[in-house]
């Protein structure tokens, strides 16, 4: 068996609800959808049993009436993984993932500033990438978002 | 007095010493005013020297569209520099915004936070439009002794207009 499919099982093993979307896309690229609330303990799995242990950023989505939220994972043999999660534009809420990988307070920060999702337990700290004055509620990433 | 000026104004011309900024270029244009320092298209025969820091600089060089993050920093470093001061616009984005004008990031042209003398287009421009540019801002300076500069028209205004015969005599005197 290939160590793809390995890694595949391994996770189903451990949750069965992810048997559905937990997909081998073609040799060395895996993707797999977790609802928020099971997001922590899946993320938790894959980086410390089955050695993702790099992550290569984090990308935004607007889906209409859902934030989606993809965390670009990747580990030794060239093998990437892509975690995707939602959380409705209502309660754009999700938990940090600094705790894990310090380095990816930057791409949090951009998700909070581009596209106005609430990070729970990231640090307090000024603005980036957007300027100082820029409006509070405004999300320029967002698709309904107009210039003004 | 008119000598001394005349004097300065020469030594002002052989000598204008650069300062590059990117104010949030691609940085093909950096790229190529880089290219343009190097001794193959040798800028130092017209005196040409890039230099550290905006204090000893007589003209900035900005590549790229103003940023909303560095329009701040664009403003204070123009201001640091010493009168007469000029700048120039290399490249497409610094003339008007280019491909970046309407971003939710960018404010436009360098014309918008600060005057600009001379604007060098392309995408990129090539070196030797940077020095053809540079070279008609001196020739600006020599042949009209007016530059097109809002600042410096002012300056060369209260030196020649505004000033009577008895301050120019005062002025001689020493």
């Amino acid at each position: 068996m290939s160590c793809e499919e390995d890694i595949r099982q391994n996770t189903i093993r451990q949750f069965g609800f992810l048997e559905d979307s937990f997909k081998v896309v073609r040799p060395r690229r895996l993707s797999a959808e977790v609802t928020r609330d099971r997001f922590s303990e899946v993320f938790d799995f894959l980086v410390h049993q089955e050695k993702f242990n790099i992550l290569c950023t984090i990308t935004g989505i607007d889906e209409g009436s859902d934030l989606g939220f993809i965390y670009h994972l990747a580990r030794e043999g060239g093998i990437t993984l892509n975690l995707k999660t939602r959380a409705p534009k209502s309660d754009p809420a999700i938990r940090t993932i600094t705790a894990v990988f310090p380095g990816a307070e930057i791409y949090e920060r951009e998700i909070v500033d581009l596209f106005g999702a609430q990070v729970q337990g990231l640090r307090k700290g000024s603005r980036y990438p957007l300027t100082d004055d820029w409006p509070a509620d405004e999300y320029p990433l967002r698709k309904d978002w107009k210039d003004k | 007095m008119k000598i001394v000026r005349k004097i300065i104004n020469w030594a002002r011309i052989k000598s204008p010493w650069i300062l590059h900024f990117n104010s949030g270029a691609c940085n093909a244009c950096d790229i190529e005013i880089v290219a343009a320092l190097t001794p193959l298209y040798d800028v130092e025969r017209f005196g040409v020297q890039l230099k550290g820091t905006p204090r000893h600089a007589d003209v900035l060089v900005c590549s790229g569209p103003v940023t909303k993050q560095i329009q701040d920093r664009l403003k204070r470093i123009y201001d640091q520099m010493p009168e007469p001061k000029f700048v120039v616009a290399v490249g497409a984005c610094a003339c008007g915004g280019g491909v970046f004008k309407g971003c939710y990031n960018v404010r436009g042209g360098i014309d918008e936070v600060i005057p600009v003398s001379a604007y060098i287009p392309g995408c990129p421009a090539g070196p030797k439009a940077i020095i053809d540019g540079v070279v008609k801002l001196l020739a600006s300076l020599e042949e009209t002794k007016k530059p097109s500069v809002p600042d410096a028209k002012r300056q060369d205004k209260t030196e020649d207009g505004a000033g009577t015969d008895k301050e120019t005599n005062s002025g001689d005197a020493p």
